[in-house]
């Protein structure tokens, strides 16, 4: 059934012709099925009006044949009364009876006992047929006392002739017996006595015959009923006289039969429609004249629609056969038609399946088919030009995603990798994370180590993918040449400002932070230009307090502040952009500043604040917060941790110099006794001397105007693990450090004269530190102590 | 810091002795000064004896090269010691002086 069912699925022709036929069956059903209703009708009209007509001529058939026997028997009668005195004229009145008509069953003329005094107790002129011939006796004797006879007393009693009840009429002669009814007359002399009776009988049978000859339909019957309902006339024999019709509604209640049995006792006239053995049949009825008998014709009533229901099969059965070749017919047609469309759909499939190239049918015609394979033959054309055209396009897509993870690669290159941890340092350890929305992204972050400085900046361009990455690398390489030569964020960021606010055509901006630690004092100056305010994560959580400035590109000329701040060993600074605290979740939900103060204080809590550490729970907290959700900014973040410890001072030397050039001899003395003090060997004591020296002639030459007197100190303090010489003066502000170095690859003729002295300090010691600290410079050189041992 | 001039087959020769520091270098110069009337004649500095130099000294040996390549003589740096050479490398001097 399924596949059936799959079949007329797949198949539009079969479809098609089945919605067609069970309309057209439906059409056909509905015209024939009010025809056959009206024409069966009709037939039944037809069929009662027949039947009643056959029924009336029936009985008139029957009265006249009852008519007749009473005429026969009033005439005989007549006769009898005109010789009544004479027996055996009788015998020719009874047999003139019979001759005259053949269809009486017998007739006798029967007197009262001894009325005919010379005939004896019995007279009776009893005629018969006897085969062809009439037989004539006497039929009164001692074994047959007519007189007391229901047919002789009958008419006496009732005193009019009357009709009896069928009765078996024994024929002693013959020894036969035969079912009859009698008409039985009076006959009465001049004086009104009864002389006699005569009986005219009927037989049953013959009347049975009689009426049944004329049947209206091949299985229909007659029926007659007496007055009590006997059976007179039944096609089962056995029936008469034996039974009435409501002997059978005793064993088995039967209303119908009842009502019909009723009916014709009462002489009505009709039809009726009921059960008869199992058979639905049309009874109609009739009283017989005066005789109180009910004659009924029982017409089966698949006799009366046998020829109509032939009719009907017949039609029916073209109908069907009809809608079957209809059906056959249709699929046929309607697959022929629609073969080029199954020859485009096995094209397109081919099409479909990518070879463009596949030829499609050639169609001549006009109609829906014809303009579905010209739209086809277009699609096609437009499909190959569409597919050629994302080839391309898929092309240069690849291209430009090789070159945005290229792109990448080069931005994660610019980023430091190698984040200063407590092993490595002593006094900060870092660590940073950049996560870009898309391949590239505009957040950025940098930081170095320079004389004993750490640089470091964080910030956030203006939108985000490749424009944005572009001004992010930009920034990042001011940054670090800007920075190479100041110390001073604000002004880093000032220089930033003007270089960034001047090529900046497309209106894009940074929010930048820039600060720099002194790693030997802890103290930072930073400059915050728009940016989120760092977190310091320390005694407790807080935010560094920062001023409003405008973010770097926005305005040349805008006057950075400068904030300085005092950061305490152990503390934490927690630098993020603003894709931390806007971290969307599904439901577009914000991380928020809480989220970020609730992890940093439990981080801070469980000791879990360095700068690895507490990134981590960071990201990790992130990460749960937002899910499955697409990350919908950069994400940045930088946690530096200010680790020194005061180191113990093992020596300490000081000596104060004018700012004469002649007394550097002195510091060569003093210089020689510290590095003999720390053991350094000859070669490393010239070292110290030369930087030494350079950096004190620096001051000397720059820090004071020509001219006026002051002095410098120098003072050098080591511990087990290095050396180092501070020189202070209270000159005017002169930072060394901001120097450009020496170029040491110049020919002669292009090399300056000057310019080499901190280059060489540079050179000699591991780190130089500038600071401006209470209006006085201070320049802190350090030296290691263990190479040297 | 003691500096001696002498002419001898037909190069000009200075000997510096001892430390020339910022402090040195002011005299050192002026008695370096007729290291710059070289026409012909190669220069050679004789630093055998010298124990220390600055960047100020670098800067008279530097003046003296620039006066000699324009006048087309040589400039010759002798004896030199180990740290002192080191400073010359540092500095990049080691590939503008030629040494004996």
């Amino acid at each position: 059934m399924n596949k059936v069912i799959a079949y007329i699925r797949r198949k539009l022709s079969v479809r098609v012709s089945l919605w067609v036929v069970f309309f057209a069956a439906v059409i056909f059903n509905v015209a024939l099925g009010f025809l056959f209703y009206q024409a069966r009708e009709a037939v039944r009209q037809e069929a009662i009006n027949s039947a009643m007509q056959i029924l009336d001529k029936t009985s008139l058939r029957v009265e006249g044949i009852l008519n007749r026997v009473e005429v026969a028997s009033d005439m005989t009668e007549w006769l009898v009364m005109r010789h009544p005195d004479e027996p055996d004229s009788m015998f020719v009145y009874s047999r003139g009876m019979l001759l005259n008509n053949p269809d009486f069953y017998n007739c006798s003329i029967a007197f009262e006992p001894n009325y005919f005094k010379n005939k004896g107790r019995y007279f009776s002129a009893y005629s018969k047929h006897n085969g062809d011939s009439i037989r004539t006796i006497q039929g009164g004797s001692d074994s047959y006392q007519y007189f007391y006879m229901d047919w002789y007393l009958m008419p006496i009693l009732l005193e009019h002739p009357c009709w009896t009840e069928p009765y078996m009429d024994y024929d002693v002669p013959t020894n036969t017996s035969e079912m009859v009814t009698s008409y039985c007359r009076a006959i009465k002399d001049k004086q009104g006595k009864v002389i006699g009776v005569i009986n005219t009988s009927l037989s049953l049978n013959w009347l049975s015959q009689t009426i049944s000859a004329i049947k209206p339909y091949p299985n229909s019957y007659c029926i007659m009923l007496g007055r009590g309902g006997t059976y007179f006339m039944h096609p089962d024999s056995t029936k008469i006289t034996r039974q009435t019709i409501f002997t059978q509604t005793m064993e088995k209640p039967d209303t119908a039969m009842t009502a019909l049995g009723h009916a014709m006792q009462h002489g009505e006239e009709g039809v009726k429609l009921m059960q008869l053995e199992g058979e639905e049949c049309y009874v109609f009825y009739k009283p017989l004249g005066q005789t109180g008998c009910s004659l009924a014709v029982v017409c089966p009533k698949s006799d009366i629609f046998r020829g109509f229901d032939r009719l009907r099969h017949t039609v029916m059965a073209i109908v069907c056969i009809g809608l079957l070749l209809m059906l056959y017919f249709f699929i046929r047609i309607i697959t022929r038609e629609l073969s080029p469309l199954r020859r485009l759909a096995h094209q397109a499939e081919t099409i479909a399946s990518g070879q463009f190239d596949t030829k499609l049918p050639e169609l001549q015609r006009t109609d829906e088919i014809g303009q579905l394979s010209h739209s086809f033959a277009g699609m096609q054309k437009s499909l190959v030009r569409y597919m050629d055209e994302l080839k391309n396009t898929t092309a240069q897509k690849t291209s430009i995603e090789r070159d945005l993870h290229i792109a990448s690669a080069i931005q994660m290159g610019m980023l430091p990798k190698n984040f200063p941890t407590k092993d490595d340092r002593d006094d900060v350890q870092l660590y940073a994370s950049l996560t870009p929305a898309k391949d590239v992204g505009g957040d950025l972050f940098d930081f170095y180590i320079r004389d004993e400085k750490l640089f470091f900046c964080i910030g956030d361009v203006s939108g985000k993918g490749i424009p944005a990455s572009l001004v992010m690398a930009v920034t990042r390489a001011i940054f670090r040449t800007v920075s190479a030569r100041e110390a001073m964020p604000d002004r880093i960021v000032v220089a930033m400002n003007e270089i960034i606010a001047d090529m900046n055509e497309t209106n894009m901006f940074v929010t930048l932070f820039v600060g720099v630690l002194d790693l030997p004092t802890g103290r930072m100056r930073y400059c915050n230009a728009g940016h989120d305010a760092p977190l310091l994560v320390g005694v407790g959580v807080g935010p560094l307090p920062c001023d409003s400035n405008i973010p770097v590109g926005v305005m040349p000329g805008w006057k950075y502040t400068l904030q300085e701040t005092q950061i305490f060993t152990g503390t934490t600074i927690f630098l993020f952009t603003d894709g931390l605290t806007e971290a969307e979740d599904a439901s577009h939900a914000q991380f928020r500043m809480e989220r970020v103060n609730e992890v940093t204080s439990l981080a801070l809590a469980n000791h879990q604040h360095e700068p690895k550490q507490l990134i981590g729970l960071m990201t990790e907290a992130v990460h749960q917060f937002v899910g499955g959700a697409e990350q919908s900014d950069d994400l940045t973040m930088m946690a530096i941790q200010y680790i020194k410890q005061v180191s113990d001072v093992k020596y300490s030397k000081r000596l104060v110099l004018p700012n004469d050039i002649q007394e550097v001899p002195r510091l060569a003395a003093f210089v020689d006794e510290v590095c003999e003090t720390v053991g350094f060997s000859a070669a490393v004591t010239m070292q110290m001397n030369l930087a030494i020296e350079e950096a004190v002639v620096n001051v000397m030459k720059y820090a004071y105007p020509s001219g006026k007197q002051g002095n410098v100190t120098i003072e050098a303090t080591s511990n087990d693990t290095r050396l180092k010489f501070t020189i202070i003066d209270s000159g005017m502000p002169f930072d060394p450090t901001a120097k450009a170095d020496a170029d040491t690859t110049l020919s002669v003729e292009q090399r300056p004269i000057g310019g080499l002295g901190i280059y060489l300090v540079r050179q000699m010691m591991d780190s130089v530190n500038y600071e401006r600290m209470d209006n006085l410079n201070v320049l802190t050189l350090r030296k290691k102590l263990k190479t040297n041992k | 810091m003691k500096t001696t001039i002498q002419k001898q087959d037909g190069n000009l020769i200075a000997i510096l002795e001892g430390r020339l520091d910022t402090a040195a270098a002011q005299e050192a110069e002026k008695a370096m000064q007729p290291l710059y009337d070289c026409d012909g004649l190669d220069v050679v500095i004789d630093c055998t004896a010298m124990e220390y130099i600055s960047s100020s000294g670098l800067r008279i040996f530097l003046g003296i090269l620039k006066n000699a390549k324009a006048k087309g003589s040589h400039v010759y740096i002798k004896g030199i010691s180990d740290d002192i050479r080191a400073v010359f490398a540092m500095t990049g001097f080691i590939n503008l002086f030629e040494f004996k």
